[in-house]
């Protein structure tokens, strides 16, 4: 229903031969003001929300003033027709859906305590061992960020990591730990469709299925993290542990961990487990399963948010309390701003300049340049705004599902917020535990941190987007 | 963050202080009196039979010190360090009649006890006549007490070490209610707090970890075999007075306690009101 209502919106905009006058530049440069001051959102000290928020009200008024704007009913599939303010439209609700019911699925299981009973089984299984916590930690904020959003994921092995590293003594690699598991979240973050905002959106824009994403993002996400992780233990010396006395000692001290510790309810916690094994499931399947395939995947989010509230139906308000209300919003606004860039021909304009870049989809260095520039254009300000816009240019260009540009802006959304400290909501989690251990670390001093990584894993990504379009040429 | 707090608050929570076993290995007891050699030797053998836990014949290596030995603090710890026992065994106000009024351990142990690093045990005075009946008899019920039990091993150890087979011990935490009520108050004035919550919770937190550590030694001494029932005593209250009312309620045979602070010359904040005050008993000062 969202894709008619779009349709239906955004019909006056055209597609056939944009003309670009001076709207068009002043919608333009309304844009770039808003991506600066995303960017700038900690100078700012205001939030994302707000931010764009403010954008979409001058934009709505300044298009609506302008005259670019369809007004009139919006047409619904049944042939009906309904009055409904102009911006509603504009936004894409199953993105919506998606993230509301996802988040609030992940925070009633994680009360569960299903969440850290796998982080401290984890930290148990390790004895202790500097490396292989490091290990066990990188492939468990891998799998958590494909699980859950990066940003809890981050929180949960951040929070996890200062603790069990001070209880071992071992607080000298602290710094490394951190810097890894932020550089991971965005790896992990790549693996299924509904890893990250990018991926919902570019996903869903393309057409791509849960399956075929996994199948394409796996191999990179694996070769990335074994990669990442190499390096990781190199650069910052993150040894096995040499004597028996101190692996003893190791030992003994992460023993003292209590997996059962925030285990309330045991039948709570089975039930969690088997909800979000058949939460993934279901999302796996959504488009081979009758009847929910007609729903989408959104009504699948939010049928097992509602599930699991039924089992602290008497205090549902600490889950709705704990929606990211600011993501939330910050999303609605921009979409409404997309949709007045759009009637603006802003995005025609955009796209005219990355059909210069990618040429007609079909070249390696197109591909391979838009991934690169959107890695690049991701590392200073939020990936969110690009995949949207990116998306929706690639949408309209009419770019096949199976064309190799969509990883490009997948890859590169991703992994651009490895580049800097405030390129992804994650990296800027891991920075305000390092701080928060009173550790020095500046804006350049994560860059040239995290350079090296960022660097290889966007070659990578390059390499793999690459080899990715040959063989889908091929076919 | 909040959230990064909240996670850290829920890992650290997990985090269960292990105890550790080991036998705190005494192998030699210097007695020290202020009597006569066959008052000491009389009062040797009393001790000997209260502490025959600690092993006898070739095991322990005994030594006396009579009254002459030593006159000033000074003198006897000259004669401590030449010895270097692994236990000191000694009474209150040595050289000095001020036993009688109960207020001080005397110039020597109040110095002694601060000075040397090995344990010093100290009995009832032999002439004070405060002692239980049962006191000195035998170490069936020892009782450990701290105002912070967690990760405590030797308090344990010398507890476990000083109890006879078959015999109890008590782990005693007690939080002082009054400090308790101190910071609810204040927090009653945080409108950000709730302050019903914040009741519950603290308290819980507060006897939760010594608990904890508690099921922990259950456990080790447990899997070692060690055959000593240990008991659980974690709870709210005015610190002399839950001690004594314990110690009279289970008729304690002795009481191991921590006497020395690294923060401060002074002696533990707990210790010295204990040592001063209950004088039935034996108490181990560790």
């Amino acid at each position: 229903m969202t894709a008619t209502l779009l349709s239906a919106s955004t019909a006056g905009a055209g597609h056939g031969t944009p003309q670009f006058g001076s709207t068009t530049f002043i919608f333009a440069f309304l844009l770039v003001a808003m991506i600066a001051c995303l960017a700038l959102e900690e100078k700012l000290h205001a939030k994302k929300s707000v931010i764009v928020g403010l954008f979409a009200v001058v934009g709505l008024l300044l298009a609506a003033a302008m005259g670019i704007l369809p007004f009139g009913d919006v047409m619904l599939p049944n042939g009906h027709h309904i009055a409904m303010p102009v911006f509603i439209p504009a936004i894409d609700w199953g993105v919506i859906c998606i993230i509301v019911g996802s988040s609030i699925f992940v925070d009633v299981t994680s009360r569960s305590g299903l969440f850290t009973w796998i982080a401290i089984k984890v930290t148990k299984a390790s004895t202790g061992d500097p490396l292989k916590l490091l290990w066990y930690y990188g492939l468990m904020t891998v799998v958590f960020s494909a699980v859950l959003n990066n940003v809890t994921a981050m929180i949960i092995v951040g929070s996890l990591t200062g603790v069990s590293l001070k209880k071992l003594g071992r607080m000298d690699k602290l710094l490394g730990f951190l810097i890894i598991e932020g550089l991971l979240t965005n790896i992990g973050g790549l693996l299924t469709l509904i890893s990250s905002v990018p991926n919902i959106i570019v996903g869903n824009a393309a057409g791509i299925s849960f399956v075929k994403f996994f199948i394409v993002a796996s191999p990179y996400v694996a070769v990335a993290t074994v990669v990442t992780l190499l390096m990781g233990a190199k650069l910052f010396g993150i040894d096995r542990l040499a004597t028996e006395d101190e692996k003893k000692e190791a030992a003994f001290l992460v023993s003292g961990f209590d997996e059962n510790d925030r285990i309330e309810n045991r039948g709570l916690f089975f039930f969690g487990a088997v909800m979000l094994l058949l939460f993934i499931l279901v999302i796996a399947t959504v488009s081979v399963l009758p009847v929910v395939k007609l729903l989408g995947m959104s009504f699948v989010a939010l049928a097992f948010a509602l599930i699991m509230l039924l089992c602290y139906k008497h205090e549902v308000d600490p889950f709705y309390k704990a929606v990211d209300w600011d993501l939330i919003i910050f999303f609605m606004a921009l979409f409404v701003v997309i949709n007045v860039m759009e009637h603006a021909h802003v995005l025609d304009l955009i796209g005219k300049g990355i059909t210069m870049i990618i040429g007609d989809g079909k070249n390696s260095f197109g591909t391979g340049a838009l991934l690169v520039s959107s890695a690049v254009f991701s590392s200073v300000t939020d990936n969110i705004p690009l995949a949207a816009m990116l998306a929706k240019i690639l949408g309209a260009q009419g770019v096949e599902s199976s064309s190799a540009l969509w990883w490009a802006v997948v890859f590169g959304a991703n992994l651009g917020g490895n580049l800097t400290p405030i390129g992804s909501a994650s990296t800027l989690v891991a920075v305000t535990i390092i701080h928060k251990y009173k550790l020095q670390m500046s804006f350049g001093a994560f860059v040239k941190k995290a350079f090296p990584y960022a660097v290889v894993q966007i070659f990578m990504a390059t390499v793999y987007v690459l080899l990715l379009m040959q063989l889908l040429q091929a076919e | 963050m909040p959230q990064v707090d909240q996670f850290e608050s829920v890992f650290r929570s997990a985090i269960r202080d292990v105890f550790h076993h080991a036998d705190p290995g005494i192998h030699s007891v210097l007695v020290v009196t202020d009597l006569d050699a066959a008052g000491a030797g009389a009062f040797a053998e009393k001790v000997k039979g209260f502490a025959a836990v600690l092993g006898e014949g070739e095991d322990l290596d005994w030594t006396v010190v009579t009254g002459d030995q030593f006159r000033t603090t000074e003198e006897l710890q000259i004669l401590i360090e030449r010895e270097s026992p692994d236990l000191i065994c000694s009474y209150r106000n040595l050289h000095s009649r001020a036993w009688r009024f109960p207020h001080s351990l005397g110039e020597h142990l109040d110095i002694i006890v601060q000075r040397v690093p090995m344990p010093v045990l100290v009995v009832p005075h032999p002439e004070a006549g405060r002692a239980y009946e049962h006191a000195l008899e035998n170490t069936n019920v020892v009782m450990a007490a701290t105002d912070h039990l967690s990760n405590d091993h030797a308090l344990v150890n010398y507890a476990v070490k000083f109890t006879e087979a078959k015999g109890k011990i008590f782990l005693m935490h007690i939080e002082d209610d009054a400090v308790f009520e101190r910071y609810l108050e204040a927090i009653s004035k945080i409108p950000d707090i709730d302050t019903a919550e914040a009741r519950e919770s603290l308290a819980a937190q507060l006897l939760k970890q010594p608990r904890d550590y508690v099921n922990s030694c259950v456990a080790v001494l447990g899997e070692a075999g060690v055959p000593i029932e240990l008991k659980c005593i974690v709870e709210f209250g005015r610190y002399l007075k839950q001690y004594r009312q314990h110690i009279e309620k289970e008729s304690a045979d002795l009481l191991v306690i921590h006497s020395k602070d690294e923060d401060q010359l002074a002696m533990h904040g707990l210790a010295y009101p204990l040592a001063i005050e209950l004088r039935e008993i034996p108490i181990l000062m560790i």
